[in-house]
């Protein structure tokens, strides 16, 4: 009976939702200061239920309450009880009830954080933010319902899939919707303002450390995503280009020029349809990388759930949400003129080409991720678009965008003068351009070399600018420091990136027993493979003796498993470094005792997660800055 | 209590805390959008103030800086369009909430939740569960219905297999299989009945039925076990062993039907062989300052290893140090392989092993001991010290 109340609470979610926006906005309406009001106590009633229901929930997973369809779809009483929990956004209907719980969250958290906003902003920014709960909760009852009973009870549930089986994935899609939904939040701020005809000063200061906090979890989410991947898929790689990848980098671009066009828009007044642009655009490429996930209308690791029909849902609930805003956009567009003028040469026209740029790689994305799916959409053949069509239409959009990224800080407001910023930047520039120009009689790999002078670059950059800063007036504030380590942050993640792909050996070989093989100076002796079983699997274990320099370094054992449902799996056994990785994949038993295996060797392979925390934590010491936090002081 | 009380008790909880705060709202922060706005402006100006004094802009720039920030604030203040709000009358909206939100969630609830909802908490709120015949009458009502309800047709057949009405068990599977012939659960449990009814003789549609489930998922438990008893059938034991090492494989470790297969495997060896299981007595005893040191739910793992060759066990018993009287009796049951059993070994080593994580691959702080060589068909006892 208790999963009847977790269906029931869900239920009184919605009607709190619903007068969540009822009647605050005929409060609006009417001047009832009391009906205006509502829209905290009723948000915080939703929450509470959508708490109940997603405990219930949880705990019918831990008890393996097989009377509940979705759990008995996703768990059994073989698996262990941590993935028995996170089994609960394992697929379709719970992780939908997680972005619903989530959106939530981020709600109360505006409603408590924001004590500067006025209430009527506030107000009209839960109103907004609870129309889009409504559209999830509704799709969540209708299409989704995770409480959904089975008619006959059995006595066993199915298999969470086993690539979910992993730390990874418990901790991935949480940090993942709460980027995505973060970007609800901006949204919310921007349509608010919008509707009530004023796009002030007030709107853009009290968005902007919730869009980098939504940038920071995205940042986050997306790495971990990376770092998953690498190690649970069993190819060595950290990004695929899969669709559903591109899904969460396209808001991610946008949420990136999202940040620094609101930092022009609140400092200098500029930019503000650039930046109401960006802000519905964001939150849309959420909904959109939803819609595509969850349609089923891709086909990759991700799409666990198919069905056309809610993917209906979510597209009629885009089409309003992007049609509704873009709609409100237009009739608004003349409320944001601007007189602030600026030269070409400024911080203004760096940071505008730094958020064309961006947008322009969102575009790529965007073309190489959809363009497949329409044409098969329309009968019109299939074509597979890969990593040759992105790496060559992404990679040289975002290089402008980097030296961008790295000359705009050290610029003046409004002009400046090329003169002067060359005078400043001469020693620098001298400096890594003869590094540059010495080093190519020497480089073997010219990305390297590239990716390595661009590393320098940025660095170099980021410290002349911190020591600039620092001689000014010796106070540095959490903005500061968070756009220097986010600027670093995105050097490490290129030199990572780049030395990875372009230096990393990959060996697929057959490995006899105490036979050595070498590979990058590394000597590996394969030691042979024994069968083990778990609560949930079995499988078989190598152990592979990694030496180097004649000395014992790693003891590898890569696993074959076979889940109870017959699903075969490969764990990869990793030997991890900062300066590289040795990563070792059990293949096929062969012949005899000799088994196939792959060894990667990757140099440099951390500093990509490494660049990704960067940005996160950089993100988030500017959401916490000392204006953000402070009253206004006149 | 049951869900309608449930219920009721979180509707009057839901509308005591809205009808409280529609007569008591909430006050507002007292900030003032226009005068946010101003205090806004005035810290840009000042913050374009230390841009001068840093050197970041020049004269000029803070001028026509400063002018647009003063322009820009005129614009916001002349869009400002606030409206002021008053405390207003509320018994209106009290009177909504108080009909609609339960209308609204209870008819929500109801339009929702499935026939069966009802009966799922109804059973499942009731002190006496229903009987098996009760059961069975109930799924017949249900097939009424949803005539094409493939999992309630094989409720039933296994229901009436449970009653001991083969025929109308058959006549359930049968229908089932009509509607699904692809599904492999099904076509063993379609032929494990078929055996039941004719006696357990392996002969025509169920061997069918089993080959067919083979194909459809070559790993499925239940077929290879079926198809072994097939093999033993027609005397075909080293098939037998084949299928069921197979299906050891898809079994998970604390599985009861892996145990049994086990326990199966090791009969079937010594019929095979004509002769009883050969046994290693371990004798295991951690001395005191092993014992302070290392927690109860710590693993012993003993097990039995070749004298010479590949290092894995042979035969292992992994039990928690709580749970640990002293002795361990290795036989083949606890053989690791069933292809490989510890009466065909000859001279090995015991070894016996205190592990943290109970990890098959040592780890840097287990605790192990090595036994001097012994012969598996003396059936040896060892006494080791863990010290």
């Amino acid at each position: 009976m208790i999963v009847e109340i977790g269906h029931f609470a869900l239920i009184l979610a919605l009607a709190f939702t619903c007068l969540q926006v009822v009647l605050p906005a005929a409060g609006l309406f009417k001047g009832n200061f009391s009906l205006v009001q509502l829209s905290r106590p009723m948000l915080w009633a939703q929450f509470f239920w959508m708490l109940v229901a997603f405990a219930i929930l949880m705990n019918a997973f831990v008890v393996d309450d097989f009377s509940v369809k979705y759990v008995a779809s996703n768990s059994n009483t073989e698996l262990p009880t941590i993935f028995k929990m996170s089994a609960v956004w394992g697929a379709h209907e719970g992780s939908l009830l997680l972005w619903a719980l989530i959106l939530s969250g981020w709600s109360v958290a505006v409603s408590l954080l924001s004590k500067r906003l006025p209430s009527e902003v506030l107000n009209h920014i839960l109103i907004i933010l609870g129309l889009i709960s409504i559209g999830f909760l509704l799709f969540l009852l209708l299409t989704s319902n995770p409480f959904e009973r089975l008619d006959i009870i059995p006595t066993q549930g199915r298999e969470l899939n086993p690539l979910l089986q992993d730390f990874g994935l418990i901790i991935h899609p949480p940090m993942l919707y709460m980027g995505y939904v973060g970007l609800a939040v901006p949204f919310a701020f921007v349509l608010s303002s919008l509707i009530r005809g004023q796009l002030d000063s007030t709107w853009l200061r009290w968005s902007r450390p919730w869009t980098l906090v939504a940038w920071a979890f995205l940042t986050f989410g997306i790495t971990l995503g990376s770092w998953w991947a690498y190690y649970e898929l069993g190819w060595g790689g950290w990004w695929f280009w899969d669709p559903v990848e591109n899904a969460s980098f396209m808001p991610w671009l946008v949420a990136t020029a999202l940040v620094h066009s609101l930092s022009v828009s609140e400092k200098r007044g500029a930019f503000k349809h650039w930046t109401v642009l960006l802000a519905i655009s964001g939150f849309s490429l959420s909904l959109l990388g939803t819609f595509l996930v969850r349609s089923g209308i891709l086909t990759s690791v991700h799409s666990f759930a198919a069905d056309p029909a809610r993917g209906l849902f979510i597209l009629v609930f885009l089409i309003l949400v992007v049609g509704g805003s873009l709609a409100l956009y237009a009739w608004r567009a003349s409320l944001m003129r601007s007189h602030n003028s600026f030269s070409w040469w400024s911080k203004e026209s760096g940071l505008l080409i730094n958020n064309i740029l961006l947008v322009a790689a969102m575009l790529s994305v965007f073309l190489g991720t959809l363009y497949p799916l329409l044409l098969d959409s329309l009968g019109l053949g299939k074509i597979s678009v890969g990593a040759p069509y992105f790496d060559a239409v992404f990679v040289p959009i975002m290089i402008p965008a980097v030296i961008a990224m790295v000359i705009a800080p050290f610029l003046r407001w409004k002009k400046d003068t090329v003169s002067r910023s060359i005078s400043l930047l001469k020693p620098v520039w001298l400096g890594v351009a003869i590094l540059f120009v010495g080093s190519l009689w020497f480089a073997e790999n010219q990305y390297v070399l590239f990716a390595v002078f661009l590393f320098i670059w940025i660095v170099l950059h980021s410290l002349v600018l911190l020591v600039n800063r620092i001689r000014q007036n010796g106070s540095l504030g959490l903005a500061f420091i968070g756009m220097i380590l986010a600027h670093v942050g995105i050097a490490v993640f290129l030199l990572g990136a780049t030395v990875t792909t372009q230096l990393g050996v990959e060996k697929d070989i057959k490995m006899e027993i105490d036979q050595p093989i070498h590979v990058k100076g590394y000597e590996f002796i394969f030691k042979g493979v024994d069968s083990f079983s778990h609560q949930n699997y079995r499988g078989h274990k190598g152990e592979v003796e990694v030496y180097f320099g004649g000395e014992l370094i790693a003891n590898l054992n890569p696993e074959k498993r076979q889940y109870v449902t017959g699903m075969p799996m490969t764990e990869a056994a990793i030997d991890p470094s900062l300066t590289r990785d040795i990563y070792i994949a059990l293949g096929e038993q062969l012949e005899g005792n000799a088994w196939s295996l792959r060894i990667y060797y990757k140099p440099l392979i951390r500093w990509i997660w490494l660049g990704g925390l960067f940005i996160s934590i950089g993100a988030l010491l500017a959401a916490f800055d000392r204006r953000y936090r402070l009253r206004v002081k006149a | 209590m049951n869900i309608m009380i449930w219920a009721s008790v979180m509707l009057a909880a839901s509308l005591a805390w809205t009808i409280w705060f529609l007569k008591n709202p909430l006050l507002g922060n007292n900030v003032d959008l226009r005068q946010s706005n101003i205090d806004l402006g005035k810290q840009r100006k000042l913050e374009l103030q230390q841009d001068l004094d840093q050197g970041l802009i020049d004269k000029e720039q803070f001028d026509l800086a400063l002018e647009e920030i003063s322009s820009t604030l005129a614009i916001e203040l002349d869009q400002n369009n606030s409206k002021s709000l008053k405390s207003g009358n509320t018994n209106v909206a009290i009177w909504l909430v108080v009909v609609l939100l339960p209308v609204f969630s209870i008819g929500v609830y109801q339009q929702l939740s499935t026939d069966n909802s009802a009966a799922i908490v109804a059973s499942a709120s009731s002190s006496k569960p229903l009987s098996l015949e009760q059961s069975v009458i109930k799924i017949e009502q249900r097939l009424q219905n949803n005539p094409k309800d493939i999992e309630a047709w094989k409720m039933l057949g296994l229901g009436y297999f449970e009653l001991k009405q083969i025929k109308k068990s058959l006549a359930a599977y049968e229908k089932a299989y009509q509607l699904d012939p692809k599904d492999p659960r099904l076509l063993v449990e379609y032929a494990s009945t078929l055996i039941s009814a004719n006696n357990d003789q392996f002969v025509g549609r169920p061997v069918a039925l089993i080959k067919e489930a083979l194909e459809l998922d070559p790993n499925a438990p239940d077929a290879l076990y079926l198809a072994g008893m097939f093999a033993v059938s027609v005397q075909d034991f080293e098939l037998a062993k084949g299928l069921w090492g197979k299906a050891l494989n898809a079994l998970p470790e604390q599985s009861s039907d892996r145990q049994a297969l086990l326990s199966i495997l090791a009969e079937l060896n010594r019929v095979e062989n004509g002769k009883v299981s050969n046994t290693v007595t371990v004798n295991v005893a951690i001395s005191d300052k092993i014992l302070a040191s290392r927690s109860a739910d710590d693993y012993l793992m003993i097990y039995v290893k070749a004298a010479k060759g590949r290092p894995m066990p042979i035969a292992i018993e992994k039990i928690k140090i709580k749970d640990f009287n002293g002795q361990v009796v290795l036989s083949d049951m606890n053989s690791v392989m069933p292809t490989k059993l510890l009466s065909e070994h000859g001279q090995v080593l015991v070894v016996a092993r205190l592990s943290r994580t109970g990890n098959a691959m040592r780890q840097a702080d287990d605790i192990q001991i090595t036994s001097d060589m012994v012969t598996v068909s003396n059936n040896p006892s060892v006494i080791l010290k863990l010290d």
